[in-house]
């Protein structure tokens, strides 16, 4: 796939473009024919209830699971937050961050100690995983997410655990990087607030269908 | 021109750096293991001390391979010995099975933000050298509250080949074995069947050529070697090194199989 075919599908920039995806184990069909574009700037919403095939198809968008069919296009660095809090219990907040600085080749901390922060759990910064409590582990696997300032961010219930300051702080936090030309999607079983997206997508049964409801 | 999206993001970072890196974590996990640890420091000299008091000074043969020959040694002594191989094979094994089963999840995610796999596998095979050392070590120093054999370098060096078999069957298990019970299980087992086997006083079937192909065996001959002769059993520690190798690169191909993703999204512009 082309730079002119990825701009051409969405009319936009897209930072990210999935076409065709299909996921099956077995016979048991996971997602059907899934497309959708990630324009450059905007934040993408889908909803579904729980075995709805969301996590698979981020997983797919993300790199991480292989599709029955279709292909993924990508324009930048990812970040991708899983849904299970990824992370090692025996090693502190801040050897995350130097480990994850290795991986993603960051010359410096600045932006991962910035959001560390901004999402308050600064004070649990040599504090071992396995002493944090469930909404820092998200914070962190959050921050891991976004540390390398990605052009695409892929988010799976990225708030569970957040308090509500939390939860307002995040909405900031994505707003920010939809302003500064990040690509954001979020999957969720639920979505409280319809009109923070640009898009809103529903994914049911496997299959995707735009919801022109949204915002 | 189209590349994968973990290529772009990859850049031309130092691959030495990212290896120390993920090597210095490594040591630092497997140093935070604090069940592994706490059994070491406490059960090794107390391993020593329950099973030496069981046998006495009893003479007993032992086929040492380097003569081809039997010799007397002091039934106690060897007790000793391979009771230090056994709970350090355990031991080792236990914390590269722990580390490598409960970090999988984790290593796949740093390979996903760009970390090669190579690197990792690099870094858990020096993870698991220093660890098979220091273990070892603890292991032959431990011994010297009961016993001074009379070389300890070749002792510890029995201990430690001994160490990295473990530590690379440990791997392996992490690595293809899902549950958790089972491969403990598994490591437990194979350490306590293959080093009691080595001891002819606790097994009249030892000494039997079947027991060569042991993984153990070739440990066990450095071991006596520097516990009773001062020599060097050179072929038994080729042997335990082939062990450790094979055993290692099947855990690292296990490992590598696990841990690899898709990576197939192509990256554009």
């Amino acid at each position: 796939m082309t730079a002119t075919q990825m701009e051409s599908v969405a009319g936009a920039p897209a930072a990210l473009l999935a076409q065709g995806i299909s996921k099956h184990y077995g016979r048991r069909r996971v997602l059907r024919d899934v497309s959708i574009s990630l324009p450059a700037g905007a934040l993408v919403g889908i909803v579904g209830e729980n075995g709805a095939g969301k996590s698979t198809l981020l997983r797919i968008l993300a790199g991480e699971l292989r599709p029955s069919a279709g292909s993924v296009a990508l324009r930048g660095a990812l970040g991708y937050c899983p849904q299970d809090v990824v992370l090692n219990e025996q090693l502190t907040v801040a050897q995350h961050l130097d480990y994850f600085r290795a991986a993603y080749r960051a010359p410096d901390l600045r932006r991962a100690d910035e959001l560390v922060e901004r999402l308050g759990y600064a004070r649990y910064r040599q504090t071992p995983v396995s002493a944090l409590s469930g909404g820092s582990k998200q914070k962190l696997n959050l921050t891991i997410a976004l540390m390398h300032r990605p052009a695409v961010l892929l988010l799976d219930e990225p708030y569970q655990g957040f308090d509500w300051e939390t939860y307002l702080r995040f909405w900031d936090l994505a707003s920010e990087l939809r302003a500064d030309g990040c690509a954001v999607l979020i999957i969720s079983h639920l979505v409280y607030d319809r009109s923070r997206f640009d898009q809103l997508y529903t994914l049911s049964d496997g299959e995707l269908r735009r919801d022109t409801t949204a915002a | 021109m189209a590349v994968t999206s973990a290529e772009a993001t990859r850049g031309q970072g130092s691959i030495t750096g990212a290896w120390l890196t993920a090597t210095r974590y490594s040591l630092i996990e497997l140093a935070r293991n604090r069940f592994a640890v706490g059994l070491l420091i406490v059960f090794t000299p107390l391993w020593y001390f329950m099973l030496g008091a069981l046998i006495d000074n009893a003479p007993v043969a032992f086929k040492y391979a380097p003569t081809g020959a039997m010799f007397q040694v002091n039934s106690h002594q060897l007790t000793l010995l391979t009771a230090g191989l056994n709970v350090i094979t355990l031991i080792v094994g236990f914390l590269m099975f722990a580390q490598t089963r409960g970090g999988a999840a984790f290593d796949r995610r740093l390979i996903l933000c760009g970390y090669r796999q190579w690197t990792l596998m690099a870094a858990k095979l020096a993870g698991m050298v220093v660890v098979a050392a220091l273990v070892a070590l603890y292991g032959a120093l431990a011994l010297l509250l009961f016993w001074r054999p009379d070389s300890l370098p070749l002792v510890w060096l029995g201990f430690f080949s001994a160490a990295l078999i473990y530590g690379a069957l440990g791997l392996l298990i992490g690595a293809v074995v899902r549950s958790e019970v089972a491969g403990f299980f598994l490591v437990i087992m194979v350490s306590l069947f293959d080093t009691f086997f080595q001891n002819p006083v606790e097994n009249p079937l030892a000494n039997k050529p079947v027991l060569r192909y042991f993984p153990s065996y070739g440990s066990t001959q450095v071991m006596v070697g520097g516990g009773f002769t001062h020599g060097v059993a050179l072929g038994g520690l080729w042997v335990a090194l082939g062990w450790a190798v094979a055993l290692a690169a099947l855990g690292l191909l296990g490992f590598w199989l696990r841990s690899r993703a898709w990576n197939g999204a192509r990256h554009v512009g």
